[in-house]
């Protein structure tokens, strides 16, 4: 880790009150050994409930097939794609990869400029009402990982501009809780007709002017 | 009279030298004068400061040094023919 951890807060939704947590600067072997030990063998509970369930397959997340450990050892030392997680209780509830230097602009008032492009970014299965917790465990993950994209990119000197590709069932939470700016399907076959979004500064602002309301 | 400009850069040390990645070091750079009109251009065309054009360089050559030594090609690709040109890294 690069500096000190963040203290930061998520909202208990079983106990219905805050709790206090840690943004790390980086991805280490805890947090890996967190993902393989309980964030896989619950993810495979959840996707047993789906199943239960008779939700159809192609509305089951997408990331369940990332693999955080190759993903980690694969960026390891780039000074372009530096990793990010957040800790509650001990254990790893977020994790993110950004890119900082090769995604540009698309949006036309500032097209071509850098911005910090999140390249992957995962709640723990538990946060995730998708996979039917009902409550999930916490909330707020999402959140303070795009507000760390967000302070990235002003600390580049990026004016707090960031894009991303959603997936699917993340859509609603960049465009509404985000307020980014929704840009469509993406043709690049790469992207699987994956949705792009990013947000101006001005947006960025606003986003976190809300997360300063009491 | 021939003229180098110079200016001081802040980098992120690398760990080899046993401190803290947020810890900064700060060295001074020699260009020539094509050299710091292309930096000054960037930095102006993208809105960044010399420090931080210079920072996405670096990064951005680790990445491309990273995935050729891998056994990868750098291709630009025509967005709208779709035809590849390939980046030769000697």
């Amino acid at each position: 880790m690069s500096g000190p951890a963040k203290k930061v807060w998520l909202a208990n939704m079983e106990r219905k009150a805050p709790e206090a947590a840690e943004l790390w600067d980086a991805i280490t072997e805890l947090q890996l050994e967190h993902w393989e030990l309980q964030w896989r063998p619950e993810l495979f509970k959840a996707l047993e409930r789906l199943k239960q369930a008779g939700i159809p397959r192609k509305a089951w997340p997408q990331s369940r097939h990332w693999d955080w450990r190759a993903k980690a050892q694969a960026f390891e030392g780039m000074l372009a794609l530096p990793g990010y997680s957040v800790m509650c209780a001990g254990v790893t509830q977020g994790l993110m990869i950004l890119d900082v230097a090769s995604q540009r602009c698309r949006i036309e008032s500032q097209r071509g400029k850098d911005l910090v492009y999140v390249k992957f970014v995962e709640n723990a299965p538990w946060n995730r009402a998708e996979l039917l917790y009902d409550p999930p465990r916490y909330r707020g993950v999402g959140s303070i990982l795009i507000r760390a994209a967000i302070e990235r990119s002003l600390r580049e000197g990026f004016k707090g501009r960031v894009g991303l590709h959603a997936l699917p069932q993340s859509d609603d939470f960049y465009g509404k809780t985000c307020g980014m700016t929704d840009m469509g399907n993406d043709p690049d076959p790469e992207f699987q007709g994956m949705r792009y979004f990013e947000m101006t500064f001005e947006q960025s602002e606003v986003f976190i002017a809300k997360g300063k309301r009491p | 009279m021939y003229y180098t400009p110079s200016f001081r850069l802040i980098f992120y040390t690398l760990s080899v030298y046993k401190v803290p990645m947020s810890e900064k070091r700060t060295m001074t750079l020699n260009l020539t004068d094509a050299e710091m009109r292309v930096l000054e251009e960037l930095s102006n065309k993208k809105d960044l400061s010399k420090t931080a054009v210079l920072r996405q360089a670096l990064r951005l050559y680790q990445l491309v040094e990273a995935r050729i030594e891998k056994g990868e090609k750098f291709f630009f690709e025509d967005d709208k023919t779709k035809e590849k040109a390939e980046v030769m890294m000697l």
